[in-house]
């Protein structure tokens, strides 16, 4: 991409990561959060993440990858630490390390 | 250290301290993936102010490499940023007196760490106030820029195996369904939307079909949570009423 489109690309981004921070919390600071709202957005996050490490992890180049995927048994591993340590720096780490790690053996 | 002492500046600083630490590991491997993605310094400065989610950041990175076209970009960090519109109306119980020209300022700059920050510190700091609020995120704003600025500089120096450096990407997203995992629910939510996610773009070889499978997800949740509710108040009778959540009752 050029630089003038990636640049129109960026404002596009900062319409679609300002307005969902701007109007909840604007509205929201003066009524109460509906209750269906706030119980649908519980799920939303988790399944976004979900999708793109499912994506990651197990497609690559259009096709399903199973055998012989080391990023299978690195996805377990960065699970674990993250959920024991709480921590993204920790856990991003982890997940370079182990990719790097299983890919020479 | 007498805490009264401390100019607003430097409780905030000291409050943000561990979470600009650990931005710049995360935010150098953001910044180099962006300069592989054609993003020069500046680009990568502007992201990082203007978007300011490494979640984002990261999926932008991902969408560019596939080719993705320009809807579908901005429709996936659309809906991911959707998130910060719960984060949003939680943390908006503390401006009920604030100006609109405050919310408007301060929520540009809010994002999932520091809304935890200035979340637990307005509930449990009742010296806590909107300056030093503004002051945490723009201290994880100026670390998390810097670090992305750096890594894009170290990304067009140095060779990076881009395919090891996009799996910082992917850890990063399990950190995050990490945080997210409270309930059993929730776990097969993701799960379902996991699978319906490689399911769509094996079929569509689209990235739309991420976004249907996080609609589809996110909504038999939601609507497993409703049918749970309302099979929770029609069947239990007065002596039940100690099951309130969804891993009590499983079938």
């Amino acid at each position: 991409m050029s630089d003038t489109s990636l640049l129109l690309l960026i404002f596009c981004l900062f319409g679609a990561s300002y307005l969902p921070r701007l109007f909840p919390m604007l509205y929201f600071s003066q009524r109460q959060v509906p209750q269906w709202f706030s119980d649908w957005m519980k799920y939303v996050p988790i399944s976004l993440f979900a999708a793109l490490v499912f994506k990651d992890v197990f497609i690559s180049e259009n096709h399903f990858d199973l055998i012989g995927n080391v990023r299978i048994i690195a996805m377990f591993l960065v699970s674990g630490v993250a959920y024991k340590t709480r921590s993204m720096a920790i856990s991003v780490i982890t997940g370079l390390a182990a990719v790097f790690l299983l890919s020479m053996i | 250290m007498p805490v009264k002492k401390r100019t607003p500046w430097l409780e905030a600083l000291y409050a943000a301290l561990p979470l600009c630490l650990s931005y710049i590991p995360v935010g150098l491997a953001c910044g180099m993936l962006l300069q592989k993605a054609g993003f020069n310094i500046l680009l990568t400065a502007l992201l990082s102010m203007l978007v300011f989610s490494g979640g984002a950041q990261f999926l932008v990175v991902s969408m560019i490499s596939v080719h993705a076209s320009f809807v579908s970009t901005i429709l996936m960090v659309f809906f991911l940023e959707l998130r910060y519109a719960l984060l949003g109306s939680s943390l908006s119980q503390f401006f009920k007196k604030e100006k609109r020209s405050f919310i408007a300022l301060f929520s540009q700059s809010m994002n999932d760490e520091n809304y935890a920050v200035n979340y637990l510190k307005y509930s449990t700091d009742p010296e806590w106030n909107r300056k030093k609020a503004l002051y945490v995120n723009w201290f994880s704003m100026a670390s998390w820029t810097g670090s992305t600025v750096l890594g894009t500089i170290f990304g067009s120096v140095i060779h990076v195996d881009t395919e090891l450096v996009h799996f910082a990407l992917t850890a990063m997203f399990i950190f995050m369904f990490m945080m997210q995992l409270s309930n059993g629910l929730l776990l097969a939510t993701g799960l379902l939307s996991g699978g319906l996610a490689v399911i769509f773009m094996l079929v569509f070889k689209n990235t739309f079909g991420l976004i249907l499978a996080t609609l589809l997800a996110s909504f038999t949740g939601y609507l497993i949570e409703r049918i749970r509710k309302t099979a929770n108040t029609k069947d239990d009778g007065p002596d039940h009423y100690d099951l309130t959540g969804g891993e009590v009752h499983h079938e």
